[in-house]
């Protein structure tokens, strides 16, 4: 349901609804997978579908709880610190993700975590100005990720790589690169705030006005009762409104 | 299609449905990850492991792999055992069998790979830990402990 909320650019929803469960502390029946991801998956989404960096490394993390529900706020804080440029804290964080990886209850976790510690090295490289590493990190992340399912304790994805893939291409001046990434991540996870906006600034850097404009309406019609403060809605209607 | 207003009343509702529900809905590998497949014999079968009783894990182990065969840490803690009792052929099935199901399973290539070095075949060792620096792309401890197995088993047939 959070995710869902971030998807329509309804952050306050979402905040609401990531703040009734941490007030959570009893539950019926015994302890799940499920559960444990359910409860850690939205305030990490929160921080990443905002690209809200600076919110990254206050976010916390529970150690009683099953691995991958450790590891979602831990990635998060690790890319966080990457985007901020610390990446002695980034190791630190993909440091305690590999303990977790290594730690996890079956192959299947421990994979998945690995998805994470590959995107995180990827933003540790970029951070230390490591491109190609950072690229190649990103794009084993991205096709690890492809190649595995999707377990039945996660709703979601907790953010799709081949997006996070675009946004690193995006960054080092590869816009062309980028919105291909952008485009396989949505056919994958579609329907996504952040891959229409961040396809549609691709394919405007990459001079090509048309797709930006497809992607920008999409998101437009996708976040239409979105907080008014999501700056993304604001520039894809700005966008829209400079071209008609 | 619900109003905006409507959607508002309902989140906490479904939230708090979903997470009591959950345990009547899922099935037990989901629910008890560290047991995957998970059956008693299984759960048995990890726990002689964890004990170092290793007739016990290979008497549980072989009867939960009939149940389910698609268990790549299954037949991992397999291999492990017959490892520890010397049944080399035995313990290389198992862990051949893991990296069928899961190429990519870090534990049955570092395991595998020790394996090796037991039966002096650093070759294939050597193999295995090419293995591990392809899946873990970072400095990984599976990677780091064969390394570091392989080191010092060629320190000791230097000698």
């Amino acid at each position: 349901m959070a995710y869902a909320y971030l998807q329509l650019g309804q952050d306050r929803e979402a905040r609401r609804l990531i703040d009734e469960l941490a007030a959570i502390t009893k539950f019926s029946g015994g302890r799940t997978y499920g559960r444990d991801t359910g409860q850690a998956a939205p305030a990490s989404r929160f921080v990443l579908e905002r690209a809200a960096w600076s919110e990254a490394l206050t976010l916390p993390v529970r150690t009683d709880v099953y691995a991958y529900a450790q590891a979602m706020p831990r990635f998060v804080r690790a890319v966080g610190a990457g985007k901020l440029g610390k990446p002695d804290v980034a190791k630190e964080e993909i440091a305690q993700l590999q303990a977790l990886s290594k730690a996890a209850e079956n192959s299947y976790w421990s994979e998945q975590i690995h998805v994470l510690v590959l995107a995180a090295s990827g933003w540790h490289a970029r951070a230390e100005g490591r491109n190609g590493e950072a690229l190649k990190l990103m794009r084993a992340a991205a096709d690890l990720e492809d190649s595995t399912e999707k377990h039945v304790s996660m709703e979601n994805r907790l953010y799709p790589m081949r997006e996070m893939l675009g946004d690193l291409l995006l960054e080092t001046g590869q816009p062309a690169l980028a919105l291909q990434a952008y485009e396989a991540s949505l056919h994958a996870a579609p329907n996504r705030l952040r891959g229409f906006y961040s396809a549609a600034k691709a394919a405007k850097a990459a001079g090509d006005s048309a797709t930006a404009r497809k992607y920008f309406e999409k998101l437009v019609a996708l976040a239409k009762n979105a907080d008014p403060e999501r700056s993304e809605v604001q520039e894809a209607r700005t966008f829209l409104t400079a071209r008609p | 299609m619900p109003s905006r207003g409507a959607l508002a009343l309902v989140p906490l509702a479904i939230a708090l449905s979903v997470l009591a529900a959950s345990a009547l809905w899922a099935d037990p590998a989901e629910e008890a990850p560290g047991g995957a497949g998970v059956s008693a014999e299984y759960t048995l079968g990890k726990k002689a492991v964890e004990a170092k009783d290793w007739t016990s894990a290979i008497q549980f182990l072989s009867k939960a792999a009939v149940q389910d065969d698609r268990n790549p840490d299954l037949e991992n803690l397999l291999g492990y055992a017959y490892r520890h009792i010397g049944r080399f052929a035995e313990a290389f099935r198992h862990y051949e069998i893991a990296l069928r199901l899961n190429p990519r399973h870090r534990g049955a290539h570092e395991y595998i790979g020790e394996a090796y070095l037991m039966v002096n075949n650093p070759a294939k060792a050597a193999e295995h830990l090419a293995a591990l620096k392809e899946i873990c792309l970072i400095p990984c401890e599976e990677y780091a402990d064969l390394e570091k197995a392989i080191a010092a088993y060629r320190a000791g047939h230097r000698k």
